[in-house]
């Protein structure tokens, strides 16, 4: 065996994967794209994906590296219980009749880049935005997860929030704390823009819209 | 297949010559390469410790937003892949290529040196940003976008003149399978890099699919790049240093070329069950498990060489180290098997047993094997030999125990995860019980850390003495053990 063959050879044996597993479907995906719902057959008007996922709030879900323990992926019921997770889904009853649907393509259409995750250190949080609680409680989840789970071992970012002394009437923003993670007397806890943000994108983040054409498979009972 | 005893003594002395010719030509890069390559090693390790400590007491040195498990963990892996794996694989590269190729390097010494410099610099600025907060949490490749036309160009800078190497020297009877294994990883390395990022940050968006090119471009740089070059040091320093030839040259073919058929096709299977079209994390997890393929060759090919000359890693601390490190490869793809697997991988999917592969083959197998190395190029290019062996022998005890630790903790820390987390009686709870019980092991893994730093610094500090002309002036290498059977290792291949 010459130089060159050797060099076609891994030429070729590298370039069959690199062609049918990236140039292609590379090429492919830039032809994806939001597909109509039918009103009749869906049930729904608009676009899908409906709407995409906070931008702002997505950098600085990226910068911290949230994905380092948060996926964002819902597996099908024969690969994990994902689905049937209380609350994981639009559905937040305490046990849904479906489990939630596992995620495609478009789901993940708004985005540069799908933070699938790394590792499930914490709960998914794909259709999160289902079951977010109100602003400030996420707020102060951000700010001392222990105050919310004394177990959690989720970073506590003080970062994105600003300690500053209180002046004139407290601001309506104000994290309202447990007394043990409360900042001292006369100061006051305020979220900057960014914490704003990222709660804003974690309340935008639903991936389980009806897909168009599957209203009737969604609705129906199971078939025997 | 290396110097034959029937070559009489005036031979053999114009072979040293040429050696130490050759040596001398590449000394200044490789030295560099892994002085660097070893600051950047222990960096790295020091923040696995803290990664590890973060994962279980996030509240530890207080709450600073640089020191958040989301930005210390990326800075551990870029430390430890781009920091030291590739720039240590780079100085090996070049110097097993040299002495193959018996080529001297000829010119260009002081734009590698440049390279390397860029190198460094270019890492420096990557990770401080990471810590800072410029992450792009796009897994491996985390540095800002400006870093990887730096390191593509400083890669190829060092590729160009092996590859040139490997072309001039060609003979059929020179042909030896460590050259191909190490021109593969330099033609590989390149390709893989060069897709991943143009993918993923000049395209206008890849959305799920960059994902999983995200986890091909991880699962390449293993196999197409810190397998190769693991492998072919192993195949280069076992039959030098026990002085058999390779077994097999079939088996050893077999075992390369089923590694480069299936390598590419590998990696997606990461997000199995995920938004990617079904084929290809199907493609990826059959592949993932046929890679056992390779791995049996190779192993097998191993196995035989070393037959009856285990006296030999007693004693020689190359060797010993790779003769361990060829022992972590089978073990690296028996936890990729059980990760791509759907039986066992939809268990193990998105857990600890990912950095348990991730960590058995950059550390456990590639390290090791690049270890073993450096012990023995090291002497050649200062001149000296090393000082002591009780430095050697910790370093290599406490780096076994250690990486054993971190991959058996890790799986069966992955595997405990899975377990809870598909686990049916969960289903309405919080993540108290998969958080309370990974604790143990997250907590080993730190402890694990700990030992592995402490023998990356006797490491730095041995090879920083070396570098420095410090070592012991005398024409005998350091051994591990002084009784060995003095027939153990043949005269003349410690040349």
């Amino acid at each position: 065996m010459n130089f060159r063959t050797f060099i076609l050879g891994l030429a070729a044996s590298f370039g069959l994967p690199w062609l049918c597993l990236i140039v292609l479907p590379a090429m492919q995906y830039q032809q994806l794209t939001p597909v109509a719902y039918d009103k009749e057959a869906d049930g729904v008007e608009g676009m899908y994906p409906p709407a995409p996922v906070n931008g702002q709030g997505l950098l600085v879900y990226i910068r911290e590296g949230c994905n380092q323990c948060h996926t964002q992926m819902i597996r099908p019921p024969q690969l994990g219980m994902d689905g049937w997770y209380k609350g994981w889904g639009e559905d937040q009853e305490a046990r849904s009749a479906v489990a939630v649907r596992s995620n495609e393509l478009r789901d993940y259409l708004s985005e540069k880049y799908a933070l699938l995750g790394i590792q499930r250190v914490g709960p998914d949080l794909a259709n999160f935005g289902w079951r977010a609680p109100d602003a400030a409680a996420l707020h102060q989840h951000f700010y001392s997860p222990r105050s919310v789970h004394d177990w959690s071992t989720m970073p506590a970012y003080k970062h994105l929030y600003t300690l500053q002394k209180i002046q004139g009437p407290a601001s309506e923003h104000a994290l309202k704390l447990p007394r043990k993670f409360a900042p001292p007397a006369g100061y006051e806890v305020v979220p900057t823009k960014e914490a704003d943000n990222l709660v804003k994108y974690l309340q935008s983040l639903k991936k389980d819209y009806l897909i168009p054409g599957q209203a009737a498979v969604a609705a129906s009972p199971a078939k025997k | 297949m290396q110097t034959s005893p029937a070559i009489p003594a005036t031979d053999l002395q114009a072979d040293n010559f040429r050696r130490a010719a050759i040596d001398k030509s590449v000394r200044g890069p490789v030295l560099f390469l892994f002085t660097n390559g070893a600051f950047w090693l222990m960096l790295s390790t020091l923040l696995g410790v803290l990664a590890g400590i973060k994962l279980v007491e996030p509240e530890f040195l207080g709450n600073c937003a640089w020191i958040t498990y989301g930005r210390l963990q990326p800075a551990h892996i870029n430390a430890l892949v781009y920091g030291w794996g590739v720039q240590a694989a780079l100085g090996v590269m070049l110097w097993i290529m040299a002495r193959r190729s018996g080529q001297e390097l000829k010119s260009g010494k002081s734009l590698l040196i440049t390279a390397a410099v860029f190198w460094n610099i270019t890492i420096t600025v990557g990770i401080l940003a990471i810590v800072l907060g410029k992450s792009t949490s796009i897994e491996w490749l985390e540095m800002p976008e400006f870093v990887w036309p730096v390191l593509l160009i400083c890669f190829l800078c060092y590729a160009w003149p092996i590859a040139r190497m490997f072309g001039r020297a060609l003979r059929p009877e020179g042909f030896m399978v460590s050259t191909w294994y190490i021109l593969g990883a330099c033609f590989w390395f390149p390709w893989i890099f060069i897709t991943a990022n143009v993918a993923l940050h000049c395209l206008p968006s890849l959305g799920a699919l960059g994902a999983g090119i995200d986890a091909w471009y991880i699962h390449g740089v293993i196999l197409l790049f810190f397998v190769p070059v693991g492998v072919g040091s192993a195949y280069y320093f076992i039959p030098k240093i026990t002085g058999q030839p390779i077994a097999s040259a079939q088996l050893a073919s077999a075992g390369f070329w089923s590694l480069a058929i299936l390598g590419g096709w590998t990696g997606m299977q990461k997000y199995m069950g995920g938004p990617l079209p079904a084929w290809m994390t199907a493609v990826g997890a059959t592949a993932g498990v046929l890679l056992l393929i390779p791995v049996a060759l190779v192993g097998l090919n191993h196995h035989l060489t070393t037959l009856g000359k285990h006296s030999a890693v007693a004693a020689s601390p190359t060797l010993r180290f790779i003769f361990f490190g060829a022992m972590f490869y089978p073990v690296s793809g028996l936890v990729l098997a059980l990760n791509s697997a759907f039986w066992t991988g939809s268990g193990l999917q998105f857990t600890q047993s990912w950095y348990a592969f991730q960590m058995v083959s950059v550390y456990g197998f590639f390290s090791m094997c690049v270890f073993g190395a450096i012990y023995y190029i090291v002497p050649r290019l200062t001149g000296c030999e090393w000082l002591s062996v009780r430095l050697i022998r910790n370093h290599f005890w406490f780096s076994v125990y250690g990486v054993g630790t971190i991959i058996i903790m890790s799986l069966v820390g992955g595997w405990q995860q899975g377990a809870d987390f598909n686990n049916p009686d969960n289903w309405d709870q919080t993540f108290m019980n998969l958080v309370v019980n990974s604790r143990g092991y997250v907590v080993s893994r730190a402890v694990a850390w700990t030992l592995i730093s402490f023998s990356n610094f006797m490491f730095l500090l041995h090879l920083l003495l070396m570098v420095a002309g410090l070592g012991r002036r005398s024409s005998a290498p350091t051994l591990l053990d002084h009784e060995h059977d003095d027939h153990a290792l043949p005269t003349g291949t410690h040349a």
